[in-house]
């Protein structure tokens, strides 16, 4: 095989790869913000549940979620066959956003807990409103401390999107290995370590630069 | 004179323990009024139930003469807001904003409560940092502060949102002794500006030479109120007398 096409594969699989990545991080940061406020909801029935989908999304493989989301959906009774998932992108990027989500959940009330109980009471006797107090004293301070977890999370999820080949989506590795079976052929191997390296790298330079921007 | 606080019957209770029973007591325009006695006698509940940090169980407090909380149940949040935003508070433990800077710890609350003027409040922000002395830490983090420094902010602070009476919990009880006197001076300075206050410290010397009122606090009541003179030279109370002898004593 011209090392040419197989560069041409290798950088289509990863195009799939950078995909998935780049809807999945900005989505599951945002849900996890959510599931984590509701975890720690006042309201007793909204704390549990989203108290149990983190229990659920942690507890199991995500691997096993994705084959769940595009398989299983249509064996529940009643509702099953009007939620069938059909496509296979579309099912995966919900599985990767569902369970990083409660991985990010989990890092912000780690985050929210190292907060010094003093910044809430500043901020309620100078008059702010608990928004005002969350946007503006509390966030910004949990997202420093969360940073560096949120990084290793997000390097993680660089290296996960491999797991996508389980719905038959061809991505980096999965290219790989096509090539390594028919080439009979070692070298794709090292170019996908070296192509999940560039694509490690960019997260942790950039989360590297926050960590020196928030050093307060 | 008009009273600017007003504390009627205040009680309060953790669980078994009750940390305040019937507290009252008034606060003048203009009086400070220093809060004294041993560790767990009540004089932080009492003081952040001022300001809504702690919930009496029952009483009554008066702002400037609105409501807070009548007969043990408390107002509107609105009304409670009002009610507290004519008071500061400065805490032992500063509390300051540490991801934003000396300016921006003292603008944020103008800014975003009183939805203030840019100009009035940059020009108020020049005025108080100049008022404690530390115009030339505006652009500083507070990690880069001493604590007396850090305290000093904390006041300045408070004084953005011009508050009618202000409150100090322990204000140098987390300080190096060397660095409570500028924190104390600073304090002097806002009592001969006229500020009402109500501190609860340690600081006999302060107690002594600022206030114009010392209240003694022991087991959740009031032993005894009165002019530093009294308090300190011609105590009535035996409880009175054995605190100040231990704790002069021990400064």
């Amino acid at each position: 095989m011209d090392f040419s096409v197989m560069f041409q594969q290798l950088c289509k699989g990863s195009l799939v790869t950078m995909q998935l990545f780049i809807i999945v991080l900005p989505l599951s940061l945002i849900l996890g913000i959510l599931v984590m406020l509701g975890a720690r909801c006042s309201i007793k029935p909204i704390r549990w549940f989203f108290e149990f989908y983190i229990y659920i999304l942690r507890g199991t493989p995500l691997l096993l979620q994705m084959l769940i989301l595009f398989y299983g959906l249509y064996y529940i009774p009643g509702i099953g066959p009007h939620l069938v998932i059909t496509s296979r992108s579309f099912a995966c990027t919900l599985a990767f956003t569902l369970n990083y989500a409660a991985y990010f959940a989990e890092i912000f009330r780690g985050g929210l807990l190292a907060v010094d109980p003093g910044q809430y009471e500043a901020s309620k006797v100078l008059g702010l409103s608990k928004s005002q107090m969350y946007l503006h004293v509390v966030f910004p301070q949990m997202f420093r401390v969360a940073l560096p977890s949120t990084a290793n999370e997000t390097i993680t999820l660089v290296k996960d999107t491999s797991l996508i080949f389980a719905l038959g989506i061809e991505e980096l590795l999965q290219n790989a290995t096509n090539i390594v079976n028919s080439q009979a052929t070692f070298v794709p191997y090292i170019f996908a370590a070296i192509f999940y390296l560039v694509l490690t790298t960019i997260p942790s330079v950039i989360f590297k630069k926050l960590e020196k921007k928030f050093d307060f | 004179m008009m009273s600017v606080l007003k504390a009627k019957n205040l009680k309060k209770s953790f669980g078994d323990l009750c940390v305040l029973r019937d507290i009252s007591f008034e606060v003048e325009k203009g009086e400070v009024v220093a809060v004294i006695g041993p560790s767990g006698g009540g004089k932080s509940t009492l003081l952040r139930s001022l300001i809504d940090l702690e919930k009496i169980d029952g009483g009554s407090i008066w702002i400037d003469g609105d409501p807070l909380v009548e007969n043990g149940i408390y107002c509107k949040p609105a009304k409670i807001a009002a009610a507290t935003a004519k008071t500061g508070m400065v805490f032992q433990h500063f509390n300051l904003f540490p991801h934003l800077t000396v300016r921006k710890n003292l603008e944020l609350a103008p800014k975003l409560v009183k939805k203030q003027d840019f100009k009035i409040t940059t020009d108020d922000c020049t005025l108080y940092l100049n008022k404690v002395g530390l115009s030339e830490k505006a652009d500083s983090y507070p990690r880069e502060l001493s604590g007396g420094q850090k305290q000093r902010v904390a006041i300045a602070r408070a004084l953005m949102m011009h508050p009618d009476i202000l409150l100090f919990d322990e204000p140098t009880s987390a300080l190096d002794p060397e660095l409570t006197v500028e924190v104390l001076d600073t304090m002097k300075q806002l009592a001969r500006d006229s500020m009402t206050m109500i501190v609860v410290t340690h600081e006999m010397s302060f107690a002594r030479e600022v206030a114009n009122k010392v209240i003694f606090m022991d087991q959740g009541v009031i032993l005894e109120e009165g002019p530093p003179e009294q308090i300190f030279f011609n105590p009535t109370q035996p409880r009175t007398k054995e605190f100040l002898n231990s704790i002069l004593k021990g400064q």
